[in-house]
């Protein structure tokens, strides 16, 4: 059974048809990467799969059981967690305060309406941001950090929500070369060492095949590889797509 | 992080002085102030919670309700009724009227909750209009625009001195309750749906549930407010359902500031008091008004309380900045 499926999945905006009949299955403990160009139908194959929009066609199905209907928050519940592309934070929160919300929503405390939000967690919450490499920046201000570290604020939230699935959309986007290195490296750690299954898209070539353990591609919606870094890297209708042919 | 902590705990008293001082001064008021402007202070106070009310749905959650005083009204028609015509004893009356807002508020914001900006700010507006036009209209069963008149409080409550500290207790209560509300877990959430609903929904909250939840305790302390109050003025009319009335709260919080907990507290005892001092000498009080509030949006963005607090925090930036 795996992990997490689509199966024919589409979703049509007016005539585009963004992503069309996609069919691919994730395993558990797997680093897989979602790579194509610019509109390919990457972001749109995730909002799908997270609950962001909802499909036109097909169905997903996440540890076996119909997931399709469910809406976003549900999912979330699930274990399924997302980043956003462009990033995602609480600007006027701490750092601190922003990974202690996804702590108090996952643990089921968020309906408590009387005892101080920052007694909860703590240990939790500075574990994680030592994890991550915020722990120095606790205090300050969503809005009032690097666009690196924002970047890795939103992962660090993410992680609060203890997902059993991490979507990371473009996670490096805008990043140095070093930012970029120590962020990866960040994914693997999550990966193997809290068992989190990681579903990414990327531009940087690079990054995708030096992480990844599985690849999909994605071409003006549809699913045109999908195999080992190997047997990508070897299809011809990949290299056509990114060799600047049709495929 | 601990040592952080440990300053904020040694350094209470000096923090919280002026918050002790203000109790003091609030305790000693019937003293020093004659009945008239006793009357004032009792005024400010509920209006107050109305305030408080408010912002939890505007400066906390990000939302502007224009339907407030629908609540207010409410609390306050239901114990004017229960108490004239049922003879309904006070303090189930209160009670009775409390309820009653959250239920309607329960309804009203189970519509109102899906929408966001100024859609959400023109529904509750839809919706509190609707409320005053029923209970405007229906002569027989709430008296129309007559009111109802000789709501009194029991025998023991009469004096304006003993019902002073009686809202006194009921404001005290009440903001000690929301303030724990706003700093608990779902206070939190409540800030992370203004900040960004978006990335809280992808955190596992249902943000309609939690909007609803919030919008329903606005409501129900709106109603404590008209609950309290109409016994005290012995009376109440269908103004205090009205869209103005509903204004008043909006522009407390903005000139208070409405990031700020007592900010909207701060706003409305400035405009109960500045509006019983203009009426001395001119009937455009919503002239003076209308200014004060321009002057407020184009010089102090953040509310007075806002502009204070920034200038607290640069002056602390300076002190602690190394000199030479």
């Amino acid at each position: 059974m795996a992990f997490l499926e689509t199966q024919d999945i589409s979703r049509a905006f007016g005539k585009l048809w963004a992503v069309n009949r996609v069919s691919l299955d994730l395993r558990q403990g797997d680093i897989h990467a979602i790579i194509g160009p610019n509109g390919a139908g990457k972001s749109t194959y995730f909002n799908l799969i997270t609950g962001y929009h909802r499909a036109t066609t097909g169905k997903v199905f996440y540890k076996g059981k119909d997931i399709t209907r469910l809406p976003a928050y549900e999912r979330c519940n699930q274990g399924i967690t997302r980043s956003f592309q462009i990033t995602s934070i609480y600007p006027k929160l701490t750092v601190y305060e922003s990974v202690l919300m996804a702590l108090l929503v996952h643990r089921r405390v968020s309906l408590n309406f009387f005892s101080p939000a920052m007694k909860f967690f703590k240990d939790e919450v500075l574990r994680i941001l030592e994890d991550i490499g915020l722990a120095d920046q606790a205090h300050r201000q969503g809005d009032s950090i690097s666009h690196g570290d924002k970047k890795r604020l939103e992962l660090a939230v993410t992680v609060g929500t203890e997902p059993e699935i991490l979507l990371l959309d473009e996670p490096t986007c805008g990043m140095s070369p070093e930012e970029t290195d120590t962020t990866m490296s960040l994914i693997r750690k999550l990966c193997e060492e809290r068992g989190i299954t990681i579903l990414f898209t990327e531009h940087d070539m690079a990054v995708v095949f030096g992480i990844a353990k599985r690849i999909s591609v994605l071409h003006q919606g549809r699913l045109i590889a999908d195999g080992t870094p190997q047997e990508v890297r070897e299809s011809e209708d990949v290299q056509k797509v990114y060799l600047g042919g049709t495929a | 992080m601990e040592r952080i902590q440990a300053e904020n705990k040694g350094s209470w008293f000096t923090q919280r002085w002026w918050l002790i001082l203000l109790l003091i001064l609030l305790c000693v008021a019937p003293v020093a102030l004659s009945e008239f402007y006793l009357t004032v202070l009792c005024e400010a106070l509920v209006m107050s919670m109305l305030a408080l009310s408010f912002n939890l749905l505007f400066g906390y959650m990000g939302q502007l309700s224009f339907g407030q005083a629908a609540f207010y009204g409410l609390g306050g028609y239901t114990v004017a009724m229960l108490m004239t015509k049922a003879h309904f004893n006070f303090w189930l009356s209160l009670v009775a009227g409390v309820l009653l807002a959250a239920m309607v508020g329960a309804i009203v914001g189970y519509f109102c909750v899906r929408l966001r900006g100024i859609y959400f700010a023109v529904l509750t507006l839809a919706f509190g209009q609707l409320i005053f036009f029923i209970v405007f209209k229906w002569h027989n069963f709430t008296g129309g625009d007559d009111g109802i008149q000789g709501v009194f409080p029991p025998e023991y409550m009469k004096s304006p001195v003993i019902y002073y500290y009686f809202l006194l207790a009921v404001f005290l209560g009440s903001s000690y309750g929301l303030w724990r509300l706003v700093n608990s877990p779902f206070g939190q959430i409540v800030k992370g749906m203004r900040e960004n609903d978006i990335r809280t929904e992808f955190l596992g909250i249902n943000l309609a549930r939690y909007q609803l939840i919030a919008f329903v305790f606005a409501a129900a302390l709106a109603g404590l407010a008209g609950a309290v109050w109409v016994p005290f003025y012995r009376s109440v009319a269908p103004s205090y359902l009205t869209w103005i009335k509903s204004g008043e709260p909006v522009m407390a919080a903005i000139l208070g500031g409405p990031s700020l907990f007592f900010g909207p507290v701060l706003g409305m005892f400035i405009m109960t008091f500045f509006h019983t001092w203009v009426l001395g000498f001119t009937v455009y009080w919503p002239v003076v008004m209308g200014a004060m509030i321009l002057l407020i949006i184009f010089f102090l963005p953040g509310g007075i309380l806002g502009y204070l607090q920034e200038k607290v925090k640069e002056r602390k930036e300076n002190a602690q900045r190394p000199r030479g």
